[in-house]
C-alpha cells in the first residue's frame, strides 16, 4: 500500500519528487501536484485515480513531455523527459482526431513522420483500422463517426506508431455506458495481444479496477498520491463484474476516494 | 414538380420584386428619368454586352477587386499568422488592426490618390487596405484558437515545429479564415466599386458616375443590376470553393444556407 522509495524492478517510468504549479493567465496559481513518486514497470497496466481536478492529468501530461517538469524529476528508460514522443502515445478523452483527415489519413499520420515507404504505411495503417474494428469506415471523416468510433480512431492512429507506453487521460470518459464497456474490454485484448506499459487515467473505480494491475489513488488539491492497491483479478473473464473479489476491491478503493472526492466538490 | 418548386423558391422574393419595379415604372406615378422600366434597362445591358462595354467595363471592375482581393487573403493570413506566434509582430500590429478595424478606410481614398495617382495601383491598393481586416483578424482570432490537444496529438506523433503549422494550426483555423475571406470578398468588390466611382475611368463604377453625368438614367441602374449580378455570381462561387475545401466539415454535409 505504501510507496517504495527503491523499485526491486528496472522501471520504465520513474517519477520522483515531482510537484507542479498551475499558473492561470488570469487568476490564482494552483499547486496542482505535490512530491509525487511513481515507479511503472514495463508492460504494467497502472491507473491513475482520483476527482477531478486532482492533478491526474497534469501528471500524465508531464510524463508525456507536454508540460516543462519545473521541480522534481521524471525519467523514461534513465533519461529525463525532454518533449514528446512517439515512444509515449497519447489518447486523449475527447479523441484530438484530425478532423480533416479520414480515418486513415488520420491512423497515417504518424507513419508519414517514420519515413516508411508510402505501401508499408498504407499496410500498417490498414492492419491498426482492422484491429480497432473500424473496416468500412477508412474513407470517413471524425465528423461522421460515433463517439465510441472516434475514440477507437484515435486509438489506432496512437498504436499504429508502436509507442512502448500508453499514456491515456480518461479516454472513455466521454462515451455512454455501453460503448464505455466494449471499449474496456478491447483495450485490455490488445493489451494483451500487444504488451504495453499502460497508464491510464480515470475517475471512474470500477474501470480502474477493470482494468489495472495497480491503481495509484491521488488525493484533491494539492496533487499527492495517497495509496497504491495492487489488483489480482482474472480480468480475462468477461464476467468479472459479478464476482465478490471485484465487489470488495471497488469497494477498497471507493473507501479511499470518498474522502478525497467529497473534498473536491 | 415539389422539387422544381423548391428549386425556384428562393428566387420569387427577387422575382416579386423586378416584378414590382416593371409595373411601378410603368405605372406613370415616376418619370422613367426617376426610374426607367426594368425591361429598359435589360434592353441597355443586352446592348452593352453586344458592343463589349459590359465584358470591358465588367473585366475591368473584377480585375480590381479580385487582384486587391487575393493580396489582401495573401498578406491577411500571413499577417494573421504572424501576430499570432511572433511576439514583436503582435506588439507592432495588434494595436493597428484594432484601431484600424472599424475606422472607415474609405476616408483614406485621397491620401492613396495623391500617393499612387488615378489608376489600377490606387484603386486595387484600396481594396486591398479594406479587405484584409476580416482576414487578418479572422486568421489570427482561428489560429489562437486551436485545440492544444490536436498540437499534442500531433508533436506526440512526431511532427516537427514547422510541420505543426501547416499541418494542423492551418487545416484546423481554416474554417475561420474562410468565413474571413467571405466576409473580405464582397467588401473587396463594393470599396472597387466606391473608388471607381470617386476616381472616374472605364469600370462598372466610373461607368455608372458617367452615365449619371449625362443624365442616363437606364446606364446608371444597369450599372446597378450588373453590379448585383457579379456580387452575387462571386459570392456563390466563393460558397463552392468553402464547400471544396472543407469538404471534412459537418457544416459541408448539411449546409445550413441556399
Amino acid at each position: 500500500m505504501v510507496e517504495s522509495k527503491e523499485p526491486p524492478v528496472k522501471h520504465q517510468i520513474v517519477v520522483e519528487a515531482l510537484s507542479h504549479t498551475y499558473r492561470p493567465a488570469r487568476g490564482r496559481e494552483v499547486l496542482a501536484l505535490e512530491e509525487v513518486s511513481l515507479a511503472i514497470a514495463p508492460r504494467e497496466f497502472v491507473a491513475l485515480l482520483g476527482p477531478s481536478g486532482c492533478g491526474k492529468s497534469t501528471l500524465l501530461y508531464l510524463i508525456g513531455g507536454f508540460l516543462p517538469v519545473e521541480r522534481g524529476a521524471i525519467r523514461i528508460e534513465g533519461a529525463p523527459v525532454a518533449g514528446p514522443g512517439p515512444d509515449r502515445g497519447i489518447v486523449f478523452q475527447h479523441f484530438a482526431l484530425f478532423p480533416w483527415r479520414t480515418v486513415r489519413a488520420n491512423v497515417r499520420y504518424g507513419l508519414e513522420k517514420l519515413a516508411l515507404a508510402r505501401e508499408e504505411q498504407e499496410r500498417r495503417a490498414q492492419a491498426f483500422i482492422e484491429l480497432v474494428g473500424l473496416t468500412g469506415f477508412e474513407e470517413s471523416y471524425p465528423s461522421q463517426l460515433s463517439g465510441g468510433m472516434k475514440q477507437r480512431a484515435a486509438l489506432a492512429r496512437t498504436l499504429a506508431v508502436d509507442p512502448k507506453m500508453l499514456l491515456m487521460d480518461e479516454p472513455f470518459g466521454a462515451l455512454d455506458a455501453q460503448t464505455r464497456s466494449l471499449m474496456q474490454a478491447e483495450l485490455y485484448a490488445i493489451w494483451q495481444r500487444t504488451p504495453k506499459t499502460v497508464l491510464f487515467v480515470t475517475h471512474d473505480v470500477q474501470e480502474a479496477v477493470r482494468l489495472a494491475q495497480r491503481v495509484v489513488v491521488m488525493s484533491a488539491r494539492p496533487g499527492k498520491i495517497k495509496a497504491t492497491v495492487d489488483i489480482a483479478l482474472d480480468r480475462a473473464d468477461p464476467h468479472i463484474y459479478r464476482s465478490p473479489a471485484f465487489a470488495e476491491k471497488v469497494d477498497e478503493i471507493w473507501n479511499l476516494v470518498r474522502d478525497e472526492a467529497i473534498k473536491a466538490q | 414538380m415539389a422539387r422544381l418548386i423548391l428549386r425556384v423558391a428562393p428566387w420569387l422574393s427577387v422575382l416579386a420584386v423586378a416584378l414590382a419595379w416593371e409595373l411601378f415604372a410603368r405605372s406613370g406615378a415616376v418619370t422613367p428619368f426617376m426610374l426607367p422600366k426594368l425591361t429598359t434597362v435589360l434592353a441597355r445591358i443586352w446592348a452593352d454586352a453586344g458592343s463589349g462595354d459590359l465584358a470591358h467595363n465588367l473585366g475591368l471592375t473584377l480585375y480590381r477587386a479580385l487582384a486587391g482581393f487575393a493580396v489582401a487573403a495573401l498578406a491577411g493570413i500571413g499577417l494573421g499568422f504572424a501576430v499570432a506566434y511572433n511576439r514583436a509582430a503582435r506588439w507592432l500590429f495588434d494595436p493597428l488592426i484594432s484601431v484600424g478595424f472599424p475606422m472607415p478606410k474609405i476616408a483614406f481614398l485621397p491620401i492613396i490618390t495623391l500617393w499612387l495617382g488615378f489608376h489600377d495601383v490606387s484603386k486595387i491598393s484600396m481594396v486591398v487596405f479594406d479587405a484584409i481586416f476580416p482576414v487578418v483578424t479572422a486568421t489570427l482570432a482561428a489560429t489562437l484558437a486551436v485545440e492544444r490537444e490536436l498540437l499534442w496529438s500531433a508533436r506526440n506523433l512526431g511532427a516537427s515545429e514547422r510541420e505543426l503549422l501547416h499541418e494542423v494550426v492551418f487545416p484546423a483555423a481554416l474554417p475561420q479564415i474562410m468565413t474571413g475571406l467571405q466576409v473580405a470578398l464582397p467588401i473587396a468588390l463594393i470599396v472597387c466599386i466606391v473608388a471607381e466611382m470617386k476616381l472616374g475611368g472605364v469600370g462598372l463604377g466610373g461607368a455608372m458616375i458617367t452615365a449619371s453625368r449625362f443624365a442616363d438614367s437606364p446606364g446608371v441602374f444597369a450599372g446597378i443590376v450588373e453590379i448585383a449580378i457579379a456580387g452575387y455570381v462571386l459570392v456563390r462561387l466563393m460558397a463552392r470553393v468553402r464547400a471544396r475545401l472543407l469538404a471534412w466539415h459537418p457544416e459541408t454535409a448539411a449546409p445550413a444556407s441556399v
